[in-house]
């Protein structure tokens, strides 16, 4: 059994953290220590991420690592290990939020705060990995409602760069990464391109006919890139098609923003047709008219935000909130994001709570939306995206079911086993105002 | 052929006959004749109520004589036999630009340019470029002999034109289409004063919006009538002086769709004046408002082309909206003539004007009756104009501006053969042309050589040489009067055989030269004579049928309006927003659009309809405080401040967001003027019901308006070359609000001691202002202000500003940085709605935090949370839950954000808000707990009718799709015809934020 002394009941170790903390402090709090000695959180519903919920169970760690996770009595104890008691709490998986500028912008209106958009058309070669910024005000927002992990993306251009995955937590990009230049982003052009008229303040659709330059010029630098590859020593070196020598033998990811039908269909199989290894579809607002072919072709599907209107006058106007679900039951592997709307990312959860509001899916499958197929995408599943044993101890507590605001209250937080401090600007302002007004 | 033909003609007549002006003098031997002719043995269509069967005109000198049987033929006529033909009056276009100068733009529209706050015309005009009633049509009219002829082809004698530029656009003249000179063709000058929404050429920043343009005419109006009253004018001002002189004029508005036909209207009914209303061709999608505007339509001939619809992928960009005004738009004008709506029809939008019969036909076909279709070409038109002595049918007395042509002018084969302008002869197809049809044997050189087969209408022969017994090929033919000449090639590549000839006796004779030089003789001896297929009779035709009408005209919008119903619905948690709080178990009756009880236990009235709530929640519709949808424009920006601008002129009913929201459970949007200015418009408030019109959605008794402050008031993020307009600066903003509001002070004192006076007259009245009209109105508590805001020290700017001036500021919206300043707030009494979460996206929200409508609740403030978002709007319960989430707001008071908090800061909460017995039945039937992320409608109700149903909405989803297949068929039969197709293209209104400023996002794509 468990020793009883060492349980320290959350919510005194929640406010005993919030009220160390000066109201002048300014910057985001530092990043959690490393695990020193074996935890067991005990009590909690465990939503394992496989769709798996494990009623009173225990999720215990040591060094990072996930030693064991069950139901109470499945688990044995650990000498002197710490244990906190989540009675009544529930642990789910640490969110993982693809196709995000979180770190590589800071205040929208302020051009010098933002390093996501470098100019030119074919820059496979820059990459997010160095332009992270750890100490962004909005990351500790996001923890806060469970993301403890994002990637960071560049955007423009037709091919916009590689891109990486980071910890919501860390003194710096070196430090806080978990998957460096995991893959390189492109766009897609467009079948239908849209443009608006300044005469009677209306958004025109109509057929793109100048995509196919487009096209071209992915003709040219794919078959370049891969010819390339496949010399020993290239002499001189070209930075951009050596950056994406790691699409041809599997070890990144291509990511192709393409939305209509067509878009994802010729874009896949021309992906496909240079000897790319790993496709993922990004976007796909259209990917449901497709589902047959991806699933086919076991490519998954990175979606826009689901919180969006639907893209045509006539469209099912809860379309985007069933879409997940609907890939998902067609099977196809989906992940739900909010793309490059960097603030708005800590509503991810309530995405994924939609989805299964709206949608044809339980909160289960709707959680894996945002863990599991996540980790899966980037190739981390060994490490993140579940709760298993030999995992990573990447996980949340919180009051109730997360994918509800009613629910999403985290309590704590753990990265590779160390406990996040959940503080962030937002709360100190909250902690600072409350004093104003003398209220509790 | 027949081109040549006829323009050779015209110039061939144009030599003879040259009239010279009479005080003209001339170079040579005066040539005046008494052009005297007579017009026998027609049918004459006087007018659409009478015809003279073989009947005789007679004209002289331009102008008709008489008409009618017997008519004695003076000596020294000449006469024409017209048997079998027929002589109607010549059509008349009401909205033409022909011989009108080009209307040249100064710079291209769209984009960030710097503001010009000031009218480049020079002179003593008004200040806006724009208004332009100084402009005379008759002034700058130069004939176009190129654009005569079009119109002069398809039957018309006569155009009212006018300038198509700007907003008041000036006087308009009669001209006929003459090619005599413009001393001849100019009928009247200042015959018509015109109106239109459009700024046109205006580089002028003001007005950038629908609804200011509204606001500038109507302001315009005041000014003239004050200007002549007044003897208080300090200024010269030649716009109002020619303004005051043309109002009282036939007015004519030009608009494009049945939203601005409505809009025209009731500008002209502020101002005692009915407008003569040209349409977009829409008018059926809303009969009822349309004829209630009593106005007279001049109605497009435009149809849209049918969608290349073959890809149904690329097929699904085109919305049902789209492919049913394909269906419809042929339909309208009968639709319009069905409902007894007075109009008439022009030429004008036609991609050609070659295009003028075979739609006015469609439209004959679409159930038009033929003697409207006349009508509305020529006694109305002319009546309109007031100009029915001189034009618009053949009575003595009236100008000889007549058609003769082969049949019944809206005959399926009718060929317009002269169009006769004031007395002169324009031949458009030679009217005893011989009639060369049928199958001919064709020799070369005396040898057979294969057939000659003519067939087609008379006059427009289709050729065809067939050659080794079945191979047909199309030669090129020009037949002139009776002279011929042919070429083909009898094979490919074989060269092309030249044939030149004339009609001698039943055939063909002459010669031709071969492909290797050698010049032989040819024939084409009659075998066979041209048989006519029996033609359908079209009198007897069906009339062609289309699908219904939508409300409103969009693919989730109904056939019938949903009606308010009795209902009752049974054993559900209720949250009542009341002092009850949340009743498990309990009943709701709704009756007569109200809800009539509330409790336990109650019985069905007779007649209601049960609603089973079990397991349910009901609660109020959600009201959302600040939304830009259902709008067609958003921002007035052309100035810093826009008070005079009302939401309520460009309501869109037809907005598909309207449903989408329903489907989310909001009943009632405030719709707000952006943030592009200090002080913006006028708010609208509207309920959604989805398919009414846009005066049953508004509550006009809420008088609110918008306020903004900020980045987007001094323009931060509009890049560098959007640096003229005050104020730059939050010190600015400040100054703007004081001198306004000072302003509006002397300016109700002045009325009011006016008012109060005992020398009340014209002379000396202030000068009505509608800018400071609203302020005024706010001064005296009547209006009520929801000001955009963020930062702490212009929150606490503003309300320093009202205090000083005493009036009340009623909501800051946004109000991000609420929380610091709560306390104030409070204590004036003045309420927030605010966001659940949202920051980052500029500097001034850099320290917005998400527990800010929790801290302004525990201050005591009245908090919404709304969505400035048609996206959010739709899960406003969400939003509402973050409040619990973030800083514990009550569950009961987190649900009241939306509802009944919104209903108080609108002064509408005795009507809305909660549910109680006598308040409006505005309700929503939720399947969970309300702020639970999984919950959604089962139904939402606007005064006991039920707009949005979740089951029905799924078999609507069906509907839709049969509708739609059923006119993809019809449109893929029309391509299979042959018939031009476009390709798909998707237009619908752009999604507006509050910071979108002529369609640029003022920041990021999603910042608001």
């Amino acid at each position: 059994m468990l020793k009883n002394k060492f349980i320290i009941p959350l919510t005194s170790l929640v406010l005993s953290c919030v009220s160390l903390i000066p109201a002048s402090y300014a910057q985001n709090p530092a990043p959690a220590i490393a695990q020193s000695k074996s935890i067991f959180v005990t009590g909690a519903t465990i939503h394992v991420g496989n769709g798996q919920v494990i009623e009173n169970g225990v999720i215990a760690f040591d060094k990072g690592i996930i030693t064991q996770i069950g139901a109470s009595g499945s688990v044995t104890s650990g000498n002197g290990a710490e244990v906190i008691d989540a009675k009544g709490k529930h642990i789910y998986p640490g969110i993982i939020s693809l196709n995000t500028t979180v770190g590589l912008q800071e205040i929208a209106s302020v051009r010098a705060t933002l390093d996501y958009n470098e100019i030119g058309q074919v820059n496979p070669h820059v990459r997010a990995l160095v332009a992270y910024n750890t100490d962004s005000e909005v990351i500790p927002t996001l923890r806060g409602n469970g993301i403890l992990l994002s990637q960071a993306v560049p955007q423009g251009g037709v091919i916009s760069g590689s891109s990486s995955v980071f910890y919501m937590d860390g003194w710096n990009w070196e430090d806080a990464v978990l998957k460096k230049d995991d893959g390189i982003w492109i766009s897609w052009p467009p079948f239908l391109a849209s443009s608006f008229n300044y005469e009677d303040f209306t958004v025109s659709v109509k057929r793109n006919e100048k995509r196919q330059e487009v096209i071209n010029v992915f003709q040219a630098t794919f078959t370049d890139a891969k010819a390339y590859a496949e010399t020993q020593a290239p002499n001189p070196v070209n930075l951009r098609l050596a950056a994406m020598r790691p699409l041809f033998d599997g070890s990144a990811n291509l990511y192709i923003r393409a939305e209509y039908g067509k878009d994802i269909i010729e874009a896949v199989n021309f992906a496909k047709e240079m000897g790319v290894k790993k496709i993922v579809v990004v976007g796909g607002d259209e990917s449901y008219k497709v589902a047959a072919f991806l699933k086919e072709n076991q490519i998954p599907v990175i979606l826009n935000p689901t919180h969006r209107l639907p893209g045509r006058v006539d469209e099912n106007v809860y379309l985007p909130y069933e879409l997940p679900g609907m890939l998902h039951k067609a099977g196809v592997k989906v992940a739900i994001t909010y793309a490059d709307e960097w603030w708005r990312t800590r509503n991810l959860a309530f995405l994924a709570g939609t989805s299964s509001g709206f949608g044809n899916v339980t909160p289960e499958e709707a959680l894996q939306f945002v863990t599991k197929n996540a980790a899966e995408i980037i190739g981390a599943d060994k490490e993140v995206g579940t709760l298993e044993k030999g995992k990573q101890a990447s996980f949340l507590v919180t009051t109730g079911d997360m994918l509800d605001m009613r629910g999403n209250v985290i309590q704590m937080a753990f990265i590779k086993g160390g406990k996040v401090n959940l503080d962030d600007k937002q709360k100190r302002l909250y902690e600072k105002y409350k004093e104003k007004y003398g209220t509790k | 052929m027949f081109k040549q033909l006829s323009s050779l003609l015209t110039c061939l007549t144009f030599s003879i006959i040259c009239h010279a002006q009479e005080t003209f003098p001339q170079n040579g031997a005066y040539d005046e004749r008494p052009g005297r002719y007579a017009f026998t043995n027609a049918t004459i269509v006087v007018d659409s109520k009478t015809t003279i069967l073989k009947g005789t005109m007679l004209i002289e000198n331009g102008v008709i004589r008489e008409v009618g049987k017997p008519v004695k033929i003076p000596a020294g006529t000449v006469v024409t036999d017209l048997k079998e033909k027929y002589i109607y009056p010549s059509l008349i276009d009401l909205d033409s630009d022909y011989g009108m100068p080009e209307v040249k733009r100064e710079r291209a529209a769209g984009g960030r340019q710097t503001p010009q706050l000031e009218s480049n015309k020079k002179g003593a005009f008004g200040w806006n470029q724009a208004i332009q009633p100084e402009n005379d049509a008759s002034q700058t009219f130069t004939p176009d002999a190129k654009k005569a002829e079009e119109l002069r082809k398809i039957g018309f004698g006569t155009v009212l034109i006018h300038d198509h530029d700007g907003i008041v656009r000036g006087s308009g003249a009669i001209v006929t289409l003459t090619d005599e000179g413009a001393n001849k063709a100019l009928l009247k000058g200042k015959a018509s004063a015109h109106f239109s929404f459009s700024k046109g050429s205006s580089s002028q920043t003001y007005p950038s919006s629908t609804m200011g343009v509204v606001a500038l005419l109507r302001q315009n109006y005041y000014d003239a009538d004050w200007y002549a009253k007044t003897d208080k004018a300090k200024e010269t001002n030649l716009s109002l002086e020619a303004f005051n002189q043309i109002k009282t004029l036939p007015a004519f508005f030009e608009t494009n769709d049945k939203y601005s036909v409505m809009r025209a209207d009731k500008v002209g009914d502020e101002f005692g004046i009915q407008y003569i209303i040209k349409g977009g061709g829409d008018e059926y999608q809303r009969l009822k408002e349309i004829k209630a505007t009593k106005a007279t339509l001049i109605l497009p001939l435009a149809f849209p082309e049918a969608y290349d619809v073959a890809d149904p992928w690329d097929a699904d960009l085109v919305s049902m909206a789209q492919l049913k005004h394909w269906e419809m738009a042929p339909k309208n004008p009968s639709e319009v003539a069905k409902a007894e709506i007075p109009f008439a029809l022009t030429a004008t939008g036609l991609k050609s004007k070659a295009d003028f019969w075979k739609n006015l036909k469609t439209a004959v076909e679409y159930g038009l009756p033929k003697e409207k279709a006349l009508e509305a070409l020529t006694t109305i038109p002319a009546s309109l104009i007031k100009a029915e002595g001189q034009i618009g049918s053949l009575k003595s007395g009236l100008l000889a501006n007549f058609i003769i042509t082969s049949g019944d002018l809206f005959g399926k084969d009718n060929v317009i053969y002269e169009n006769w302008i004031q007395g002169k002869k324009f031949i458009l197809a030679p009217m005893n042309a011989p009639d060369v049809r049928g199958t001919y044997a064709l020799t070369l050189n005396n040898q057979p050589s294969g057939k000659l087969q003519i067939t087609g209408a008379a006059d427009k022969p289709e050729y065809k040489v067939i050659v080794r017994d079945s191979v047909k090929i199309t030669p090129k033919v020009i037949l002139s009067d009776k002279l011929l000449t042919m070429t083909y090639q009898p094979e490919k590549n074989a060269g092309t055989i030249r044939l030149t000839g004339w009609l001698s006796g039943t055939g063909l004779s002459g010669e031709g030269i071969l492909p290797d030089g050698s010049v032989v003789p040819w024939t084409a001896a009659l075998s066979e004579k041209y048989q006519s297929v029996a033609a359908k009779d079209s009198t007897i035709a069906k009339i062609k049928e289309t699908g219904a009408v939508y409300y409103p005209f969009v693919g989730f919008g109904n056939e019938t309006l949903p009606a308010a119903e009795t209902v009752l619905i049974k054993n559900a948690t209720i949250w009542t927003n009341e002092k009850e709080g949340i009743l498990q178990n309990a009943d709701v009756i709704v009756q007569n659009g109200k809800i009539s009880k509330v409790g336990k236990g109650l019985s069905a009235p007779s007649g209601a309809k049960t609603i089973d709530g079990t397991g349910k929640h009901l609660t109020s519709g959600i009201i959302d405080e600040h939304s830009h949808i259902a709008l067609f424009t958003i921002n007035e920006g052309g100035q810093t401040s826009s008070a005079e601008v009302r939401m309520s002129d460009v309501i869109n009913p037809d907005d598909v967001n309207i449903y989408r929201q329903l489907a989310g459970g909001v009943t009632t949007s405030h719709l707000l003027h952006g943030s592009a200015n200090s002080i913006g418009g006028q708010s609208a408030l509207i309920k959604l019901k989805w398919g009414a019109s846009q005066s049953d959605m508004l509550i006009p008794e809420v008088k609110t308006i918008k306020f903004a402050l900020g980045e987007n008031v001094k323009q931060s993020n509009w890049g560098d070359i959007v640096r003229t307009r005050f104020p730059q600066t939050r010190m600015g903003v400040e100054q703007v609000f004081f001198d306004h509001f000072l302003r509006a002070k002397d300016y109700a004192a002045s009325w009011k001691t006016y008012n109060a006076s005992s020398k009340k007259q014209a002379a000396n009245a202030p000068r009505r202002d509608i800018e400071l009209d609203a302020l005024a109105e706010i001064l005296a508590s009547e209006r009520f202000i929801t000001c955009h805001s963020y930062v702490q020290s212009e929150i606490n700017m503003l309300m320093h500003v009202a205090d000083s001036l005493n009036f009340k500021i009623n909501t800051f919206t946004h109000i991000l940085e609420g929380y610091k300043l709560a306390d104030k707030m409070a204590k004036r009494g003045i309420g927030g709605s605010t966001f659940g979460d949202w920051w980052a996206y500029k500097m001034e929200v850099k320290e917005a935090i998400p527990y800010n409508a929790a801290l302004m609740y525990h201050e005591g403030v009245t908090v919404a949370i709304n969505s400035d978002d048609a996206e959010m709007a739709r899960r406003l319960n969400q939003e509402a839950a973050k409040t619990v989430e973030y800083g514990g707001v009550p569950e009961a008071e987190a649900w009241k954000m939306v509802t009944l908090n919104p209903a108080k800061l609108l002064h509408i909460d005795n009507r809305l808000g909660s549910v109680k017995a006598g308040k409006d039945a505005d309700l929503v039937l939720w399947n969970v707990h309300p702020l639970s992320i999984y919950a959604r409608p089962e139904f939402t109700m606007i005064e006991g009718a039920i707009y949005f149903d979740r089951k029905k909405d799924e078999e609507k989803q069906k509907t839709m799709s049969v509708e739609r297949e059923r006119l993809i068929q019809k449109m893929l039969g029309d391509k299979a015809e042959g018939k031009p197709t476009q390709k798909p293209q998707a237009t619908q209104p752009k999604m507006w934020h509050c910071e979108d400023i002529v369609g640029v996002h003022t920041e990021h794509e999603t910042s608001h």
